[in-house]
């Protein structure tokens, strides 16, 4: 079994909101990130994918198990960590792990134990005195007691601070570390993607958006800057979330429409600036120099890599966003 | 079985850390009996207050948003539906079995008279009301909530009121009364498969609400 997570053509209908035909999978030893917007339809793909909600069509494998014909055993193999805590604040750790352990016949006390020391949780600490990060942290000890091979997040790291996320993104990288469990995060901070996931599924108002390495992800995309009398209107088309402003554009353009106006339209030049760890360094494609041989004004754009964020807040934005 | 004993198990845990509360509730209908020097009275009345905290575990699951941990357990959703009704029927039976004796102690501390037979009819009062006290209420909370069916906790004291109005009115030498109360074992019986029965209906019925509901 190579994939952990099968998902293909999952929809379901609300009054005001469609999930469309969501199709991904995710296999086995990687992280994946599941992004979009707020109401995009992330959580609604993870209660399908729990039967929490009833599916209009689709169907959903996790580790070749259906998820509703073998729920129970798919449960079994499967841990979920949601933005906040689901255990009942009066319990204690130690009673947490005595209402919840005996549903698993893997749970190993001894494991669970270990697992509270190294996240230094007080086993006689009640959960509502635990801080929002250390009941995430309890979460995840309870789903490693009984060796989860697929960990479902939602929103986890939404209303944690810096170094509680650094921290989750550390366990989620030792976790997957044997290459026999795997990791569904979703989530709208991406940043925490960037450095964590090795897949990236994206969906966008109910709808798939992209499905793949998240490399191959952020290399379709580059952010363009220009002046304001670039802007055409076979331009403007190629364009993705455009922003004008009076002294030019900003939009997110598909890296082989960029090739594309390109090869049609004059050589260019594309300037990777300093974003993050990236290395700064100028690049130029004398390979895109137009048959035309007259200056286009991609030129004279400023062209640089996308972050997974970009991507989305551009990707997200409709024509009424920017006030056309 | 052994689905439903852990999902029972974990409806305990979610009481345990109000033990004392159940507790009080538990023990001070004891005052009652000793006011109205009248054992079934007193059961009645600590039937009513138990049956109320019947939507304490769907309160507490939906304060701390548990529904969320029901969902990513690897339990049938009508075992866990078993889990709460056994929970809540084996809460009423120990409620039950510890009210008879301590009622029957304050009740002989006051110089009362209590006979074998009051003891039986107090007992098989007090789980038939406490059926009906529950088997109405819990389909509701699955239904609405803890929150949204809030009106459901009044059906026990609605029961209570309607047995204190009621009651005075029944005829003693009534024929029907008389002759079912004639036979104390039939009747014993009769009203044991009518719980039965009426736990039976309001499980279907909440089993099927609960695989309807979304989360």
């Amino acid at each position: 079994m190579d994939n952990v997570l099968e998902v293909k053509g999952l929809s379901r209908s609300f009054p005001g909101f469609q999930l469309k035909d969501i199709s991904f999978t995710l296999p086995k030893g990687y992280i994946m990130g599941l992004i979009g917007p707020n109401g995009s339809g992330k959580t609604t793909t993870i209660k399908l994918i729990l039967n929490m909600l009833k599916r209009d069509g689709g169907e959903v494998k996790i580790l070749g198990l259906d998820n509703i014909a073998e729920e129970k055993a798919a449960k079994a193999e499967l841990a979920v960590v949601f933005d906040s805590n689901y255990f009942c604040e009066a319990w204690t750790a130690a009673q947490t792990e005595a209402a919840v352990s005996g549903f698993y016949e893997n749970w190993d006390t001894n494991r669970f134990h270990q697992l509270l020391e190294r996240f230094r949780i007080d086993p006689a600490k009640k959960v509502k005195d635990l801080s929002r990060g250390m009941q995430m942290k309890l979460m995840l000890a309870c789903a490693f007691s009984y060796g989860a091979k697929l960990l479902i997040l939602d929103e986890p790291t939404s209303g944690l601070d810096p170094v509680s996320r650094d921290e989750l993104l550390t366990i989620l990288s030792g976790y997957i570390e044997d290459g026999e469990h795997s990791v569904l995060f979703s989530t709208h901070i991406t940043g925490d993607l960037e450095r964590a996931a090795d897949y990236i599924t994206y969906i966008n108002r109910g709808s798939l958006f992209f499905t793949g390495g998240k490399d191959e992800f952020v290399d379709s995309f580059r952010i363009v800057k220009g002046g304001p009398e670039d802007l055409t209107e076979e331009i403007k088309a190629r364009l993705i979330g455009l922003r004008t402003h009076p002294t030019g554009f900003e939009a997110l353009v598909r890296t082989e429409d960029l090739e594309r106006m390109r090869r049609t339209g004059g050589k260019a030049a594309e300037n990777r600036s300093v974003r993050g760890n990236r290395d700064s360094e100028t690049v130029r494609f004398p390979a895109y120099t137009g048959a035309l041989g007259k200056s286009s004004p991609v030129d004279s754009w400023t062209v640089e890599p996308a972050t997974i964020d970009e991507i989305v807040v551009f990707t997200s934005k409709t024509p009424d966003d920017n006030g056309e | 079985m052994n689905e439903t004993l852990k999902a029972a198990r974990l409806d305990f845990a979610l009481l345990r850390p109000y033990w004392k509360t159940l507790c009080f509730i538990i023990l001070m209908p004891v005052i009652y009996t000793g006011v109205a020097r009248s054992l079934s009275a007193g059961i009645s009345f600590e039937m009513c207050m138990l049956g109320i905290t019947a939507s304490y575990t769907f309160a507490i699951s939906e304060k701390n948003g548990m529904e969320r941990l029901y969902g990513a357990l690897p339990v049938a959703r009508r075992h866990l539906v078993f889990g709460k009704y056994l929970l809540i029927c084996a809460t009423g039976l120990l409620a039950l079995g510890i009210s008879l004796v301590t009622h029957t102690a304050v009740l002989k501390a006051l110089g009362e008279t209590v006979h074998a037979w009051e003891i039986a009819v107090s007992a098989v009062l007090g789980f038939f009301v406490y059926t009906f006290y529950v088997v109405f209420q819990l389909p509701g909370y699955y239904k609405f909530g803890a929150v949204g069916g809030k009106m459901f906790q009044f059906i026990p004291v609605t029961g209570y009121l309607l047995t204190l109005i009621l009651l005075p009115r029944v005829d003693p030498n009534s024929p029907v009364l008389t002759a079912v109360l004639g036979r104390p074992g039939a009747l014993a019986g009769a009203v044991l498969l009518c719980c039965a029965a009426a736990y039976g209906i309001s499980i279907v019925v909440s089993v099927r609400i609960v695989k309807n509901k979304e989360v």
